[in-house]
């Protein structure tokens, strides 16, 4: 008799003991997927300390759903020059010295550049492509990286078509801002070539170049003694009854208040084709 | 005066130094000096900020904690956003882009939400230069690694002192999501992802110091003037 009240109490001992850890594991169990369901878990409650516990406090906010970037092929980058700096020919401190740059504009803003290519020398030197101010046909050359600043991205873009004497701007490739210029005279023609936008000017008080003024990095060919390096601006007028024509010194003028929307359209850095 | 040596950088957040040793083994170049040793001052990451923050609890203070949050983000998500447009992360191969771009998207996430939470009060978008870090996928990889580990300190040390308890459950949130970004960079980099049984928190000074010694955070160039133009007219 006692190997068998000694063996019923083991199996009493046991059941219990299995009882006592599913009530107490239940809604754990619950929590990782097992097959013990909410109904259940409060039925048996009071199962310890857990079921005094407070709900979770709600957040006061949720992040959105995390989105991936979009549109970077209409990327372009701008960089202000940190410092004055010779622009190379080629990614090597021994190559030829094309131009030099300086930090700061004609107008007193920070000098920008555009950012075309990065490359990295033999020395692990990383150099930077850079549109340059010139007379057309996109200049570039190579300047060290630590002479610039940080980048600044814009996806905008300008075209300006001297022959159908239009200003197109695109945003991330759409077409958002269209209108009529007028541009250089025979003369003293508007440059065509690939540049940028280096600088705004506002609340001057000339009348001439109405109420916004943008400065380019295109140089005219012809008016090089100009004041300030004979840099092209992209600006208003206080005669739009000249426009559209060829009726500037190589300016790109519009309406003040085709200028006055492009102000609020197109951020400095942005890439300028004139065709 | 202040001796930029004994400021605290990168070595003294990387506790137990093994995110540098193996990003040296990786890279081995002299941008793994420059997170080390770079101290020169710049701009605080939000010069000022620190003393509200140390002010009593309340709206103001958990104001002032969000807006280091989304600053600290601005940083972030313009890290991620400025390698991928450049192409940095597209060169990194298959495991490396997918963890970035990840990272980069959720980092993007959280500037949206404290934005729209903070609404008016948001401060605004700083300008940084990352110097060249975001150029190279090595460089990148190791300075990921070091500013995921040091946003989790930065939260860890500041969600428990948000007065508004849902405030404190979102911060809350926010953190967990972090330390599973350091998890995985320190992962991605064949580090171990925990190093220790307990996280110390970091407080805003020491983490502003970290951010300075990076020297991330730059002034805005001037772009706009109000001189009389010179152009050719």
């Amino acid at each position: 008799m006692r190997p068998v009240a000694g063996g019923a109490l083991g199996v009493a001992l046991a059941v219990c003991a299995a009882l006592l850890a599913v009530s107490a594991w239940g809604p754990l169990a619950g929590l990782f997927g097992g097959d013990t369901d909410a109904a259940s878990v409060t039925e048996r409650q009071p199962v310890g300390a857990g079921a005094a516990l407070p709900d979770p406090v709600d957040p006061a906010f949720v992040p959105p759903e995390p989105k991936g970037l979009s549109g970077l092929d209409h990327v372009s980058f701008w960089s202000p020059v940190k410092r004055s700096t010779p622009v190379r020919a080629r990614a090597d401190r021994a190559a030829e010295v094309i131009a030099r740059l300086s930090k700061r504009t004609p107008e007193g803003t920070r000098n920008l550049v555009l950012v075309l290519d990065r490359r990295r020398d033999a020395r692990g030197t990383l150099w930077v492509r850079a549109r340059l101010p010139s007379e057309g046909n996109g200049a570039a050359g190579w300047v060290p990286r630590s002479a610039l600043g940080g980048y600044g991205a814009v996806s905008t873009h300008l075209v300006v078509d001297v022959t159908k004497l239009t200003a197109t701007l695109y945003r991330s490739g759409e077409r958002i801002f269209e209108a009529q210029v007028g541009v250089g005279r025979a003369e003293n023609p508007t440059p065509t070539g690939e540049f940028y936008i280096r600088n705004k000017l506002t609340r001057y008080a000339n009348a001439f170049y109405g109420p916004v003024a943008f400065g380019t990095s295109a140089r005219s060919p012809r008016l090089t003694d100009w004041p300030a390096g004979g840099f092209v601006g992209i600006h208003g007028t206080n005669r739009p009854d000249l426009l559209p024509g060829r009726v500037s010194h190589g300016c790109i003028r519009l309406r003040n208040s085709d200028v006055l929307t492009l102000e609020r359209l197109m951020p400095v850095g942005t890439p300028l084709t004139i065709v | 005066m202040d001796d930029i040596r004994s400021r605290p950088t990168l070595a003294q957040l990387d506790a137990d130094g093994a995110i540098e040793e193996a990003l040296d083994a990786v890279a081995g170049s002299s941008r793994g000096q420059f997170l080390r040793s770079a101290a020169l001052g710049s701009a605080a990451l939000l010069a000022g900020l620190s003393d509200t923050v140390a002010a009593a609890p309340g709206p103001k203070r958990d104001t002032a904690i969000l807006n280091y949050a989304l600053a600290f983000e601005y940083l972030q998500a313009g890290f991620y956003t400025e390698a991928e447009s450049l192409g940095t992360i597209r060169a990194m191969g298959v495991e490396r882009e997918r963890w970035a771009r990840t990272l980069g998207a959720h980092e993007r996430a959280h500037v949206r939400i404290l934005k729209d939470v903070l609404g008016r009060r948001a401060a605004g978008k700083p300008f940084f230069d990352y110097r060249g870090v975001t150029e190279d996928p090595d460089d990148f990889t190791r300075t990921a690694v070091a500013m995921e580990d040091l946003t989790v300190a930065l939260l860890g040390g500041q969600a428990p002192r948000v007065s508004d308890r849902s405030l404190r459950a979102a911060f809350f949130s926010l953190l967990t999501v972090e330390a599973r970004h350091a998890a995985w960079a320190r992962r991605i980099v064949r580090v171990e992802p925990v190093v220790s049984a307990f996280d110390a928190p970091k407080t805003l000074a020491q983490v502003d110091r970290v951010i300075r010694s990076t020297r991330f955070r730059a002034r805005r160039p001037k772009k706009e003037g109000r001189g009389s133009p010179r152009f050719t007219g």
